[in-house]
């Protein structure tokens, strides 16, 4: 049979081949690049969590070995707050599971604007040199004014102040909204506390610049008010009832059983 | 063009008599957006080379199968998968640089150099001769990028490849860097400027 290339059935016969020649050239180079780019992904969310903690990264690729000898990563469950200790925390893939069905739920009260939360999320222990639980690093996201911002945020084993925080991802303003990767500003959060003597949120950003000594307000940024806004309900999210309230209570619970004395 | 295609003219034509940015003033978007800085202009050169060779070898090699009525959306399939693999690959060898790059990676497809050769020539011309041509007008591409980014580069930051050259105010020198051409619209000035020059030297030959 001759190729007729102007007929119909040429045209379909084409179409259907070159479309199939494309994506097999689409997913062979996907399938060869996949493995690295795992790694690749494993390589920053281990750097994100050391930078969260306040943790030397040292040189070249020595976070590697600083993030497996200091950080013990556990995936946990957010409304009973056990610990799966069979998954494969590092390779978890969080934001798959926070928009499949299966595996996520509508909060009751979405103060942060995130629609799906993932039933499981990652924490990350940190532990000083001496073995001692120095902090404890989550995963947090919400939504600024046009994005989603993501980052860690580290506490303090009391589970209220701040150790330190990193912004990753966010698609805020330029030039305005992006104050939230600046590191002056994260820096601001270190030493903050969460919560009052009552257990009450009380993390907010002031406008007009947070007076010296206010152990709970960050300086807010002219022009980018729901930006700044976003983080913070966000930290009032992830540290409530609906994100790692329950799993920080457990943690408390047996730190003053005395079992959390040793390492691990 | 003439019938007779000699190579050297093939592929010095479009690098300056027939610049496909400066004088068919085709792909300009991207040459505005990524021209403030050598390294994503480079990048972004090699990134273009890459499918125009691609793009032009594949359409030429098929050009007797293509059927007339989907030749545009054949021409594009092509493209946009030659676009995808680019982008897979610069996110791997080059994360952050990719990031930079942004949208504009992506909106190769759309860079009418491509579309265009794919349609004025490898659409006519056997696959080697096809090839000859992309190279010259990837060159031309990125002859236009890389010294128009070599300008704000070196007058928006004091930097080349991002290596201080002249010492900035900031850093204790005497450069006070000018912003504008750290921005956009400088580089319309500077492909104006190069459109002009060449046009000068063009008339002065006959």
């Amino acid at each position: 049979m001759v190729f007729k290339k102007d007929t119909v059935v040429g045209t379909m016969i084409f179409t259907i081949t070159l479309c199939l020649l494309c994506s097999f050239m689409i997913t062979g180079t996907a399938g060869v690049l996949k493995e690295r780019k795992l790694a690749k992904k494993r390589d920053e969310l281990q750097r994100y969590v050391l930078m969260a903690a306040d943790v030397n990264l040292g040189q070249g690729n020595e976070f590697r070995e600083i993030f497996a000898k200091s950080v013990k990563p556990l995936l946990i469950n957010l409304d009973t707050g056990k610990v799966d200790s069979d998954a494969n925390v590092l390779d978890f893939d969080e934001r798959m599971a926070a928009i499949n069905p299966e595996t996520s739920s509508a909060p009751k009260k979405d103060i942060a604007k995130i629609k799906t939360r993932a039933n499981d999320a990652r924490v990350f222990k940190v532990f000083d040199d001496s073995g001692k639980l120095s902090s404890v690093v989550v995963p947090f996201y919400g939504k600024g004014l046009w994005s989603m911002i993501y980052g860690y945020v580290a506490v303090e084993p009391d589970f209220n102040t701040i150790k330190g925080m990193v912004v990753y991802e966010h698609g805020e303003t330029p030039g305005i909204g992006d104050f939230v990767t600046d590191p002056h500003w994260l820096s601001l959060w270190k030493g903050k506390q969460l919560f009052d003597e009552k257990g009450k949120f009380v993390m907010r950003l002031v406008k007009g610049g947070a007076k010296e000594g206010d152990v709970h307000g960050v300086d807010a940024v002219s022009g980018a008010t729901m930006t700044g806004r976003g983080v913070q309900r966000a930290m009032e999210f992830w540290f409530g009832v609906e994100g790692f309230q329950t799993f920080f209570n457990q943690l408390k619970a047996s730190a003053e059983q005395g079992e959390l004395g040793g390492a691990k | 063009m003439s019938n007779s295609l000699s190579m050297r003219d093939m592929l010095a034509g479009p690098v300056f008599a027939n610049n496909p940015v400066a004088m068919q003033v085709l792909g300009v978007c991207s040459a505005l957006a990524v021209s403030n800085s050598m390294q994503t202009a480079v990048v972004m050169t090699l990134a273009v080379t890459f499918v125009l060779v691609f793009s032009n070898l594949i359409i030429s090699a098929i050009r007797n199968f293509i059927p007339n009525s989907v030749r545009i959306i054949a021409q594009m399939t092509v493209i946009a998968s030659l676009v995808i693999i680019v982008d897979m690959v610069l996110q791997d060898v080059a994360y952050e640089l990719s990031k930079q790059l942004s949208v504009f990676v992506g909106l190769i497809i759309t860079n009418c150099i491509i579309m265009g050769r794919a349609e004025a020539f490898a659409m006519k011309y056997p696959p080697h001769l096809a090839v000859v041509d992309a190279v010259g007008n990837a060159a031309g591409y990125g002859l236009v990028l890389i010294s128009v980014a070599f300008v704000r580069e070196l007058l928006g930051t004091g930097n080349l490849f991002g290596h201080s050259v002249l010492t900035t105010v900031e850093n204790g020198g005497w450069y006070l860097p000018n912003e504008m051409f750290k921005l956009p619209p400088s580089a319309f000035f500077l492909i104006g400027l190069l459109i002009w020059s060449i046009n000068v030297i063009q008339r002065k030959r006959g």
